[in-house]
């Protein structure tokens, strides 16, 4: 697109979300829709990040503040439970890490080179605190 | 080409008039213009409106104007405004007055050798419509000295412009109009 | 149609503003967002009585300046509506951000300018001061010299704007007083006839379409604002000019009424003529022909389309000329007039020996009398006469004080 001239493109600077019709766009998931090119859903921002949310989910109680505050709408979410993260649109924050509430936090940040299977096994343990 | 000079105060309905005027003369196959000066003129202030009526299609859009008829619809802009301005030798004026023509020409020497007419649209429009709206009574006016139409066509013809307005009041400005055509002299 | 019709006279003694009002209610617009200002106020003031007496299915949008008022149209605009609204001077003055707005996302809303002077010092009279202001943005500009032609250049635009290949917004201009609120003999249309030369609008790329979601107003730097703005300047120069022209074919095939690009008065054995806009078209045309009458070949040319500029066709009609006078209702601040210099742009490269002199008159309502452009055609006669311009090149018609001229 970067290369297209001036007589290729729809007047007005206008911009189509779906190829084709909308259809049941509500019904369907993100990742099962059909997005343009335009849409920001088929651009990623993977290499924005130095840092990358893990998520554990032993600790989680889904009480979707990671999916409230996420900024990139990269928290996902079925059924009101959390199952992980759209690693394509999270430019790592670490919004969703500060928001979480749980004890130790069921999503810390590593760096982007990080093993998730060996972090999540060296999860750091409940925090007591001091009287 | 003829050319008509309305002096007014802005309230008065010499704009009304103008286009009614212009309405009714456009029906019968001339070409007319009606416009006014308005300024930021408030309600009380004087004004000016124009006509302009020819057989052939009218082009001139100056506001400069040699006005064939010049009629004045309020009593006091004889003498605070110039109604002779770019007056010719032959224009005819209808100026409303309560005073006889000598005692009008006497109180404003620069109508002195004028052709001048008087009719008192104020009290006409107040006797008849009941306010001092001498818009209508003004156009009967014309109508006899000018000889432009029948009066009975021209009334008909103002009915129908007149017509948004209640019964009542189209009634009056046809008592108005007639009057006027009576009284003028 | 759940709406009434009108009946209306063949000929109706209209002003300017209520023939463009008429004219928007037999267009039957969607969405009028305004806010009046004197003198195009009963422009929108009638569209919203029409409204209320059922005369036209739609919206009257009163918002709180001309900018939220051009707002408004774009919002409808790009909803999928046909919209319209009038504005003059200061009111056109504050709507010219959202002006590039409308004509970059290309939203063929049509705007009814009552032209007026521009402040300081305020005056509601006119001038094209606020045409002038407009001539940037990207918007079409029609320009009538009379009731009848506010009415007619109404169709035209909205037959222009909304065709799929154009998609841009128009202008139609109209004098202020001198057009806007002087009534002349109308020719119109009946309801029927009229809605049938600008059809059903046809929604393009309309937020309205929930089967196709759209993005209107987006951002683009430097990798994609250029090829926009481009593509507008190509759509302006080489589609809309064919469009005009077959909206003007088509509106004489209906009516009888035959407009142009450039409209030429006596103009094909002329020595010398004036190019002009608005209402003073027709008073130079009176004057044309009674300088004929003295031994002067006089004609008139009348942009009828200010924007986009009828380049060619102005060259054409210009090129026998021995002597031009372009005439500016806006003071050009510091410069040549706006019509002097296209009017010599368009030369410029062709063999024409024409002598150009550009004339400044009638700021802020002043008038321009038939005694002025007599002087003036016998300028230029002089300067025929004499094979050069005696006269410095511009000069201030109707001014008071000592004479006033530049260049």
């Amino acid at each position: 697109m970067a290369n297209t001239g001036w007589d290729e493109f729809e007047i007005g600077a206008m911009l189509r979300t779906f190829e084709g019709e909308a259809g049941d766009t509500v019904g369907t998931l993100q990742e099962d829709r059909n997005y343009t090119q335009n849409s920001s859903f088929s651009a990623s921002v993977a290499d924005w990040r130095i840092e990358k949310p893990v998520f554990n989910k032993d600790f989680c109680i889904d009480c979707q503040f990671c999916w409230v505050y996420c900024p990139d709408i990269s928290i996902i979410s079925r059924d009101k439970k959390m199952i992980g993260i759209d690693m394509d649109h999270c430019k790592g924050c670490g919004i969703c890490v500060e928001v979480c509430p749980t004890n130790p936090k069921s999503l810390l940040m590593f760096p982007e080179q990080a093993d998730e299977e060996s972090e999540i096994a060296n999860w750091p343990a409940k925090e007591t605190k001091e009287k | 080409m003829l050319e008509i000079r309305w002096h007014s105060r802005a309230g008065q309905g010499a704009v009304t008039g103008a286009k009614g005027l212009a309405d009714v003369i456009s029906t019968t196959g001339k070409d007319v213009q009606a416009f006014a000066f308005y300024g930021s003129a408030k309600r009380g202030a004087a004004m000016t409106a124009y006509n302009r009526v020819d057989d052939k299609p009218i082009m001139n859009h100056e506001k400069y104007m040699e006005p064939d008829y010049v009629f004045v619809i309020d009593p006091a802009i004889v003498y605070t405004a110039d109604v002779t301005v770019n007056a010719k030798e032959n224009t005819i004026f209808i100026i409303t007055t309560h005073m006889s023509k000598e005692e009008l020409i006497a109180s404003q020497p620069k109508l002195e050798g004028k052709m001048v007419y008087i009719v008192d649209c104020i009290k006409i429009a107040q006797e008849t419509i009941g306010r001092a709206i001498p818009n209508t009574p003004m156009l009967g006016a014309f109508m006899k000295i000018s000889g432009m139409y029948d009066i009975e066509f021209f009334k008909e013809s103002m009915k129908r412009i007149l017509a948004k307005l209640p019964q009542k009041i189209v009634d009056a400005n046809m008592l108005a109009i007639q009057r006027a055509y009576d009284e003028v002299k | 149609m759940a709406f009434d019709k009108m009946e209306l006279r063949d000929i109706e003694v209209w002003d300017g503003n209520f023939a463009a009002a008429q004219a928007l209610r037999q267009c039957q617009i969607d969405v009028v967002s305004a806010y009046p200002i004197t003198p195009s106020t009963p422009i929108v003031e009638g569209y919203s009585k029409f409204l209320a007496d059922n005369y036209i299915e739609g919206e009257f949008v009163m918002v709180e300046s001309e900018h939220a008022a051009m707002s408004g149209c774009i919002g409808a605009s790009a909803a999928g509506g046909r919209v319209a609204t009038a504005t003059s001077s200061q009111g056109f003055a504050l709507m010219v951000e959202t002006l590039y707005q409308a004509s970059g996302m290309r939203l063929p809303i049509i705007l009814n300018v009552v032209n007026r002077a521009l402040a300081a010092p305020l005056n509601v009279n006119g001038d094209h001061g606020d045409m002038y202001l407009g001539r940037d943005s990207g918007w079409i500009q029609l320009d009538a010299y009379s009731p009848q032609e506010a009415y007619d250049l109404n169709f035209i635009a909205f037959r222009v704007a909304e065709d799929h290949e154009i998609r841009l917004p128009a202008m139609v201009h109209q004098d202020g007083f001198m057009t806007s609120h002087t009534a002349q003999g109308v020719h119109t249309m009946d309801d029927d006839t009229a809605y049938s030369f600008v059809g059903d609008f046809k929604p393009m790329n309309d937020m309205l379409d929930f089967e196709h979601p759209v993005t209107h107003g987006v951002q683009t730097e430097e990798d994609w604002h250029y090829e926009h703005k481009a593509r507008q300047h190509n759509d302006l120069m080489t589609k809309v000019p064919t469009k005009i022209e077959e909206a003007f074919a088509a509106f004489e095939k209906l009516t009888g009424r035959k407009y142009n690009q450039v409209e030429k008065y006596d103009m094909d054995d002329a020595d010398v003529a004036v190019v002009c806009m608005g209402t003073s078209v027709e008073t130079a045309r009176e004057v044309a022909s009674e300088m004929r009458e003295k031994g002067i070949k006089a004609g008139v040319v009348g942009l009828r389309v200010v924007r986009p500029f009828p380049f060619m066709e102005i060259a054409a009609a210009l090129k026998d000329i021995k002597a031009i006078a372009a005439l500016d209702r806006s003071s050009p601040n510091g410069a040549a007039g706006m019509l002097f210099n296209e009017i010599a742009g368009a030369l410029f490269n062709t063999d024409s020996k024409a002598l150009l002199t550009g004339y400044v008159y009638g700021l802020g309502g002043r008038d321009l009398t038939k005694k002025h452009l007599t002087d003036l055609y016998t300028e230029l006669q002089a300067n025929v006469d004499a094979g050069k311009v005696l006269t410095p090149l511009q000069q201030f018609i109707g001014v008071r004080g000592p004479k006033l001229a530049f260049l």
